[in-house]
């Protein structure tokens, strides 16, 4: 009987993902519909599908980017298109399924938290990325007038520790949910394996991220509930402190779009035009990531209301949830780290 | 417990996807190829000449000191060819070649290459020795970058040439937005190397083949 709750736990598991991902591909279908201005360079790659599209509106933006920045040095007019044009190309580039969008996601879905703090984690982070590329290129560029090399191998460096920060930060997560999914393991079967795996992780009681855990209780009050916000998560310190992690693993590595429009707008004398792009373009990627945040939450809310639905097994399933979200965050960061996902990397040459 | 392994091993070819489609130009690169024949017939390697977008150009040049601002000598922006061609190692440089559908063939290290700054144009010049000339009936040549963040276009003219080859050799080149090249790419290349994600990239491969009688 609880491993068929199990696997049920596992089935709304997977339903969440597929949701998000599902969430993701309708949000590219619904953008392949708009008209974004721009004429079309005559060589499109005709590359198939959503993602093949998505590119291709990606370069057409991005390399109308340089243009408008030349055009802007006589045309004082042209920042006002280059600023549509860098908007249109941070939410594109947040579109496709970055990183970034997926720790934070994953973040909401492993801690119980809510829409609201979703979108303030999604802007803050754009934020803070966008804040690290002007300071890298100010700095680095502007004031030292570094070399590429130089610069590029500071943004070498601040990538892997921005990974390592995304591994650490899911060790962490998956250290605090493993315990909660545990517990809740054992209270629903109480075998003597289980038991001693339990016991095995019972460290973790004392910690103090715990505190959402239903220490051997089954039963959890908020079953069956929408699970909104405690005011003293959403307000307190402590509680914005706790997401403060996430904006710093995600921020902390700038975007190599970015850092080249910094420094192309710098060499044509207009860095302001590229501080401002810099920084629209963050707005561009906070919504997106915002968009998608939300979709996972609510993905969670419907998974917990159709778990709730079955007998007593709420608990366990959301455990579980939260658990593999936990993973997700570690797997990501140490597949980043140690180079296993190629994600957009920062291309020395 | 194993049940949820072995539903993360079945996530898991999804993220590394998710990876994949992350990847996106923030260089382009034009690209001209001559391929280089000995006169016994083999070939010896490729001579490339990539020009780098303007953006690129700018960050590349960044802090780079010269004589007149706004010019750049060969000698001035001969430490710049370094880098390039030291940090190009790593990617294989972009360059695939194969004999009769075989391996990859190996290259040496680049010779007589240099940077030139001309028009507001930055190019790359620099030849590829094969580590062992090959002959072959035909011979592949792909330019990419498998994770796509530099994105190749062969120049709109004269992007191949064929130097010192063999009478009756005939040389054909595919763009990567030409539609065939796509599907066949996908199957060969994503399979091959276990993964979508190393091989993104592929599908936007410049493929140049000569056939040699």
């Amino acid at each position: 009987m609880s491993q068929a709750r199990f696997a049920c736990g596992i089935l709304a598991c997977t339903a969440v993902l597929a949701a998000v991902l599902a969430a993701d591909g309708a949000i590219h279908a619904i953008m392949a519909q708009t008209p974004f201005g721009g004429p079309r360079p005559p060589a499109e790659p005709q590359i198939g599908g959503i993602v093949g599209w998505l590119l291709a509106r990606q370069s057409e933006f991005y390399r109308e980017i340089s243009a408008t920045i030349r055009a802007a040095k006589s045309d004082g007019s042209a920042v006002w298109t280059l600023l549509v044009i860098s908007f249109a190309y941070g939410i594109f580039h947040a579109a496709g399924p970055g990183h970034g969008k997926a720790v934070i996601s994953s973040y909401l879905v492993a801690n119980q938290e809510t829409a609201r703090r979703g979108i303030v984690l999604s802007f803050a982070s754009a934020l803070m990325q966008a804040l690290v590329a002007v300071l890298i290129v100010s700095v680095g560029a502007w004031l030292l007038n570094a070399t590429a090399k130089t610069m590029c191998g500071a943004e070498k460096a601040i990538e892997i520790g921005s990974y390592a920060l995304i591994a650490a930060f899911g060790a962490r997560l998956v250290w605090t949910k493993g315990g909660s999914f545990i517990r809740a393991l054992q209270a629903s079967r109480p075998e003597p394996a289980l038991a001693m795996a339990a016991h095995h992780h019972h460290h973790g009681h004392d910690r103090p991220h715990a505190h959402h855990d239903h220490d051997g209780h089954v039963h959890d009050e908020h079953c069956g509930h929408s699970h909104g916000p405690e005011p003293s998560e959403l307000a307190g310190p402590r509680g914005w402190r706790r997401g403060l992690g996430a904006v710093v693993a995600v921020g902390a590595r700038p975007c190599s779009g970015a850092i080249l429009v910094l420094v192309f707008a710098l060499a044509q004398g207009l860095f302001w035009a590229g501080v401002a792009a810099t920084f629209v373009m963050g707005l561009g990627t906070a919504i997106t990531v915002a968009t998608i945040a939300v979709l996972a939450v609510s993905a969670k809310d419907v998974a917990r209301r159709l778990s709730a639905a079955g007998e007593g097994g709420g608990t366990l399933i959301m455990r579980g949830i939260e658990f593999g979200a936990a993973g997700l965050v570690l797997l990501l960061g140490s597949g980043l780290l140690f180079g296993y996902i190629a994600s957009e990397r920062v291309t020395c040459f | 417990m194993r049940a949820t392994l072995r539903r993360l091993s079945v996530l898991l070819p999804l993220l590394s996807l998710a990876g994949a489609a992350e990847a996106h130009p923030h260089v382009w690169i034009t690209a001209v190829s001559e391929l280089l024949y000995a006169p016994d017939g083999s070939l010896t390697g490729v001579r490339h000449a990539w020009t780098f977008d303007d953006m690129f150009a700018s960050y590349a040049l960044q802090g780079l000191e010269t004589k007149i601002k706004g010019v750049y000598t060969r000698e001035e922006l001969a430490p710049l060819a370094d880098t390039n061609v030291e940090a190009l190692k790593e990617y294989a440089y972009f360059t695939y070649a194969r004999a009769d559908g075989g391996k990859k063939e190996k290259f040496s290290e680049p010779v007589d290459y240099f940077l030139d700054y001309r028009d507001g144009q930055l190019t790359l010049h620099f030849t590829l020795p094969l580590k062992t000339p090959l002959k072959a009936k035909q011979l592949s040549l792909e330019v990419f970058d498998p994770t796509f963040f530099v994105d190749f276009q062969l120049a709109k003219t004269d992007p191949v040439k064929l130097v010192g080859a063999p009478a009756g050799c005939q040389m054909a080149f595919q763009r990567p937005n030409d539609g065939t090249a796509v599907a066949q790419k996908l199957n060969e290349q994503t399979f091959m190397n276990g993964g979508e994600n190393a091989n993104y990239g592929a599908m936007f491969a410049n493929k140049i083949t000569v056939d040699c009688p």
